[in-house]
């Protein structure tokens, strides 16, 4: 297992970095769909899995990095490799802005107060109509560019992935879980707990931001209801949740189970999809909040941090 | 722009119209906070679905539309004591990261089921429309009297919160549920019991505001917004505070759209919100520390 682990893992990168030789262009647009899920929940985790703050507005930094790079690309002339990453920058500044404030909070208020971001950043670009073309959306000139957007996506989901791994076997990730068994416990300690939230959640804004960009240029053409809905955050919540919060592999688990079972069920049932995601949800909060992984550690006695 | 005080006393009058309906639909939301620490998503899923009854009722059988609130009311506090009794019971000592997800995953499948039932089509009860006119200020009806009827059961609320013996198990509960059920009350009975009447309270703003906005299934998704807004300006899980911080998150909302525009309501009583939660995080009015 210990040494099967990083073979597997190498095979399985390997086999998806050749993929787009011989896939169809269908195939490469639910592929890089993947990726951006596995990012958005390993992000999630990053802040909510690891200090347990909920991060209840995530899609917010998805959204303003996807406008960032939109704005830089339709109106500046970017490219959009540089537009992508420039939304990653700033989804940042908008994690410092938001999270100075708001990481103060506990518990509810801190959740009511990302919900509330994510609304307000809706109703702001439908009303700066200059230059985000308002409720009408932004359209991006016509590129062809699947295949480096699926490798693009990849290596986000990829480092993203990584960098969990880096954070959680360290001291930083060490005190984040500190933070989230016992706040109160991690400051008496001597944990300055405010200063690694607030990096914990810079780190956790910078992804969704450069995926959000991502998105955007595969699309071609964004609109707020498209990149803030609060559905998204949910299933990034969720996929997290049901691979089991707060490990480095369960987001992706989820991500892939999840995805997986999205475009092979509810395509189907158009009309229901919306009641079978919530009875989804509904199970999984009620059946296994512990997620996949978290079952499997208790039950085979696994270090909490696969 | 030139602003009178015709004009400013006209902003604070709507203000408190529009806001006396937040107060009394933030109620619910307070109240199930207060009483099991469970954000409950639903909560505007709930008040569309009173406004469907007033709506269905008003179509099919010409009832009119205020005296609907006696059917919606019970209807929707069935559905609360239901809902609560089958799946929000089983998160109710949970992280709030799990009553989050569950009352999602409640409001998205609830919304779900009104699209099939009645269609994503915008529906309207015309009523009541038009306004008094009382020297330079001019009221709409439809809102005059739903703050009339707003504060009518706002009060009741009270009132029963206050005086009766169930009321008083409701606030016990919500101080302190050990020391409650020590008391000999029997608190999964206060939940369920604070569950539908928090839904009864939603269904009475959402037969309320029936006769004033468009009725389509989506239109509870601001009201739960906005009850948020409420009860932490005014304090969670502190009573007198969702009523505060229902009148104040009205007069926000009209004095942004006077000074600023309507579009921009939200941002800025989302922005009162957070400097809220700087200066006072347990809100204006004491409420509970998470």
């Amino acid at each position: 297992m210990k040494r099967g682990f990083p073979v597997a893992l190498a095979v399985a990168l390997g086999l998806l970095s050749l993929y787009p030789l011989q896939a169809t262009g269908y195939g490469i647009r639910v592929m890089l769909q993947l990726f951006m899920w596995i990012a958005l929940a390993q992000s999630w985790n990053l802040i909510s899995g690891l200090t347990g703050y909920v991060s209840f507005g995530h899609v917010a930094f998805f959204g303003m990095g996807a406008y960032t790079a939109s704005i830089l690309i339709a109106k500046a002339g970017w490219a959009w490799p540089l537009a992508c990453l420039a939304g990653g920058v700033m989804a940042m500044v908008l994690a410092l802005v938001i999270g100075w404030p708001c990481l103060r909070l506990k518990g509810p208020y801190f959740a009511i107060a990302m919900l509330g971001l994510n609304e307000v950043l809706r109703v702001a670009v439908s009303y700066y109509e200059g230059l985000t073309g308002g409720g009408n959306g932004l359209s991006l000139p016509t590129l062809d560019a699947s295949v480096r957007i699926y490798y693009a996506m990849g290596l986000v989901a990829a480092l993203v992935t990584a960098l969990t791994y880096v954070i959680i076997t360290s001291r930083f990730g060490l005190r984040l879980m500190t933070i989230r068994e016992d706040e109160l416990a991690a400051e008496a300690m001597g944990i300055d707990t405010f200063r690694y939230k607030l990096y914990a959640f810079l780190l956790s804004a910078v992804g969704p931001g450069i995926v959000g960009g991502l998105a955007a240029r595969d699309q071609g053409y964004i609109e707020p209801i498209s990149v803030f809905p609060l559905v998204t955050t949910i299933t990034m919540i969720v996929m997290a949740l049901f691979g089991g919060k707060g490990t480095i592999w369960g987001p992706v688990l989820g991500a892939v189970l999840l995805f997986t079972f999205q475009e092979m069920v509810w395509a189907r049932f158009i009309y229901l999809h919306q009641l079978l995601f919530g009875a989804v949800i509904v199970a999984v909060v009620l059946l296994m909040p512990r997620g996949i992984l978290g079952v499997l550690q208790q039950k085979y006695n696994l270090p909490r941090t696969i | 722009m030139l602003i009178t005080p015709a004009m400013i006393g006209q902003v604070v009058i709507s203000g408190l119209l529009a806001g006396s309906l937040y107060a009394m639909v933030a109620l619910g939301l307070g109240l199930i906070f207060g009483v099991m620490r469970v954000l409950n998503v639903a909560h505007g899923p709930l008040l569309m679905l009173g406004a469907y009854t007033t709506f269905g009722l008003f179509h099919w059988l010409g009832l009119n539309p205020y005296l609907s609130l006696a059917a919606s009311m019970p209807l929707l506090f069935v559905v609360g004591a239901v809902l609560q009794w089958g799946l929000v019971r089983r998160v109710v000592d949970a992280p709030e990261l799990s009553s989050l997800l569950l009352t999602f995953g409640l409001a998205i499948g609830i919304v779900n089921l009104a699209q099939l039932a009645f269609s994503s089509d915008l529906r309207s009860v015309e009523y009541l429309t038009g306004s008094f006119v009382l020297g330079p200020f001019a009221f709409s009806k439809s809102r005059l009297i739903a703050c009339g009827f707003a504060v009518v059961i706002t009060a009741g609320a009270f009132l029963f919160l206050k005086m009766t013996r169930l009321g008083k198990a409701i606030r016990a509960v919500s101080q302190s549920r050990e020391v409650a059920q020590v008391c000999g009350i029997n608190v999964q009975r206060i939940h369920m019991i604070a569950f539908g009447f928090a839904s009864a309270l939603a269904a009475g703003g959402g037969s309320l505001v029936a006769v004033m906005v468009a009725i389509q299934p989506e239109m509870g998704g601001v009201y739960t917004f906005k009850s948020f807004l409420v009860i932490v300006l005014g304090g969670a899980g502190n009573y007198p505070g969702a009523l505060l911080g229902g009148l104040l998150l009205g007069l926000v909302e009209q004095l942004s759209s006077l000074f600023l525009t309507t579009q921009v309501n939200e941002a800025v009583a989302y922005i009162l919100l957070v400097l809220v939660l700087l200066v006072r995080p347990t809100g204006l009015l004491k409420g509970r520390a998470a």
